[in-house]
């Protein structure tokens, strides 16, 4: 199904579709499976939930519009206990009343995806206006502490593919995923090129089921780099869900060794198979002088800088983590360590500059920021190469 | 090709952003690359609002317009117009609807202005103010020629629910016949 009646063209084994990115992920949460979305309006992610209030129920799933933020996130991390995918979809300022709920998610590790369709703040900020100001609030906007998963899309068919993505990695490590999209992205209207349904759904892995004796099952007693396995409630196989610390069962204990482990294994489940996670681009990097770093729709901006200085015969690229968290630190330092002039380009004030800072090990890395909720030009950009480089 | 840079501007409500929808889809439709931007305040109904549209062979990365670089603008309201005109280049046309839009003096040295009353003809001739972005639609498009009329009919009322394809075809027909008109006047007079 496409929004707005534009015809969909299958051209070698892929997808052509003319949508915005809000309706692009929206249309990604059916192709995986989703069964229910809840959430709450809120500028620039609304087209999300306009989208699913169709095409959900049309696929025999639900699209519900609760009484705040709060509620949004709740119906879908209950609809995801009882084994459905789910999702949310909201702008910082949602995220903000979400993250309570989003630490019980991490912490009982219940698989949910998350939109988050950035815009400027702190608080309500500039609702219409494009920003990156949610980078920090993705790897931790809960307290405790907890390895956070975010994904940030840099093209229209991005917000269709890494949607995707995020569905599969939450059910692969019982947590919550984040799906970064900003208000360009998220509302700019354009061809997307994106895989077939029949391939996404063959790309779809069940989440890991217990099959056991249901006297055996210990849905939290797994390896240490691995997520729990929550059976669907209400089929046999019983167990405590709680936001203390707990032991095997689900039950909170504070036992000391118990407490330990269940921390360092939210950890280790993530760190530890990184590869699974991963994912960046390189654009023009292999003869280039100077790196540039960005990610989202500044990636757009920095692309056609890139070309653009080439033309005057100055060898720019770029690198563009599309997995946010865990960040790609290994292959930052690697080219950290090819590269002398290095910058870093975000709608922020600099907050992935630090993540890049600790990666490479060095301070003296350049950056261009923006926080006045308009997009970087590709002239914004050249500008800048050309005076500090 | 060259790219074909467009803003069409108005106050939230009116419905410009539909036909910034309409010119990319069209593009693509034909095998090109259309990207359709927009850019709104707070203040959603009544306040400023912007559409860049970029038409284009090649592949388009920075969605928005560049300011200097707009070959096209259509405005409706003031309050728009006074804040985007700058992005045209110099001896770039705006269309503006006349009742609703003030260009000064100076602006008419500048760019090659076009009064053509988008709203009353959706309203008064139409009879349905809807139908206006179409009316914008067609100007646009007779004065720069940039899509095969066909494709454009055609992907304007796949995007209209059926009942007001007549309304819309006779809008288009009004807007293209208004644009001649404005061309013919303005070659008559040069």
């Amino acid at each position: 199904m496409a929004a707005g009646g534009d015809k969909v063209v299958i051209n070698e084994g892929m997808r052509e579709v003319v949508m915005i990115g809000n309706h692009l992920a929206g249309l990604a949460a059916v192709d995986s499976g989703c069964k229910l979305f809840g959430g709450y309006p809120i500028t620039p992610s609304s087209e999300v939930m306009e989208y699913l209030s169709d095409a959900l129920p049309a696929v025999g799933g639900v699209c519900i519009q609760m009484e705040d933020e709060i509620a949004g996130v709740a119906v879908a991390t209950g609809a995801a206990m009882s084994g459905v995918r789910a999702m949310t979809a909201t702008s910082g300022p949602g995220i903000s009343l979400k993250a309570e709920n989003l630490g019980l998610a991490q912490m009982a590790e219940v698989p949910l995806v998350v939109v988050n369709v950035m815009r400027g703040g702190p608080s309500t900020g500039l609702p219409t206006r494009v920003a990156q100001g949610d980078i920090n609030q993705a790897k931790n906007p809960s307290h405790g502490d907890y390895k956070s998963i975010a994904l940030c899309a840099g093209t229209l068919a991005e917000c269709y593919t890494e949607t995707v993505r995020a569905f599969n990695l939450a059910d692969r490590f019982m947590q919550p995923v984040f799906v970064l999209l900003d208000a360009t992205l998220g509302l700019m209207h354009a061809k997307a090129i994106i895989p077939t349904v029949e391939d996404v759904k063959a790309g779809i892995v069940p989440r890991k089921k217990f099959e056991g004796d249901p006297k055996d099952y210990k849905p939290y007693g797994v390896a240490q780099d691995e997520p729990a396995v929550l059976n669907p409630m209400f089929q046999g196989y019983r167990y405590h869900f709680t936001g203390l610390h707990h032991d095997a069962m689900g039950f909170p204990t504070e036992e000391i060794e118990t407490c330990r482990k269940l921390i360092d294994r939210l950890f280790r489940k993530v760190d530890e198979h990184r590869d699974e996670i991963e994912s960046n681009e390189e654009y023009m990097l292999d003869d280039a002088d100077i790196l540039l770093i960005g990610y989202g729709s500044a990636s757009l901006s920095i692309k056609e800088a890139v070309n653009r200085l080439r033309e005057e015969g100055i060898k720019a690229g770029m690198f563009r983590p599309i997995t946010i968290w865990p960040s790609p630190e290994e292959r930052m330092n690697e080219l950290g360590k090819k590269f002398d002039k290095v910058m870093v380009i975000e709608l922020n004030q600099g907050q992935y500059l630090e993540e890049v800072q600790r990666s490479m090990g060095r301070r003296d890395i350049e950056k261009l920021t923006k926080t006045n909720g308009r997009p970087f030009s590709p002239q914004d950009i050249i500008d800048k190469v050309k005076e500090v480089f | 090709m060259a790219r074909d840079v467009l803003r069409f501007t108005g106050v939230g409500g009116q419905g410009v952003l539909l036909a910034g929808e309409i010119f990319a889809s069209a593009k693509i439709n034909l095998g090109g690359f259309g990207v359709k931007t927009a850019t709104y305040t707070s203040q959603v109904r009544g306040g400023p609002t912007v559409v860049d549209i970029q038409l284009d062979d090649e592949e388009i990365w920075y969605p928005y317009a560049i300011d200097g670089q707009i070959d096209f603008m259509l405005s409706v309201a003031d309050v728009s117009y006074q804040q985007f005109k700058n992005g045209v280049r110099e001896g770039g046309t705006i269309v503006v609807d006349p009742f609703l839009v003030h260009p000064t003096e100076e602006d008419r040295k500048k760019w090659n202005i076009v009064e053509i009353p988008i709203i009353t003809i959706a309203k008064e001739e139409v009879k349905l103010v809807l139908t206006q972005s179409v009316v914008a639609l067609a100007i646009a498009n007779t004065y720069l020629d940039l899509i095969d009329e066909k494709t454009l009919v055609d992907t304007m009322l796949s995007k209209v629910p059926e009942r007001f394809h007549k309304p819309n075809l006779l809008a288009y027909e009004l807007g293209k016949k208004y644009a001649l008109e404005a061309i013919e006047k303005a070659k008559a007079t040069a």
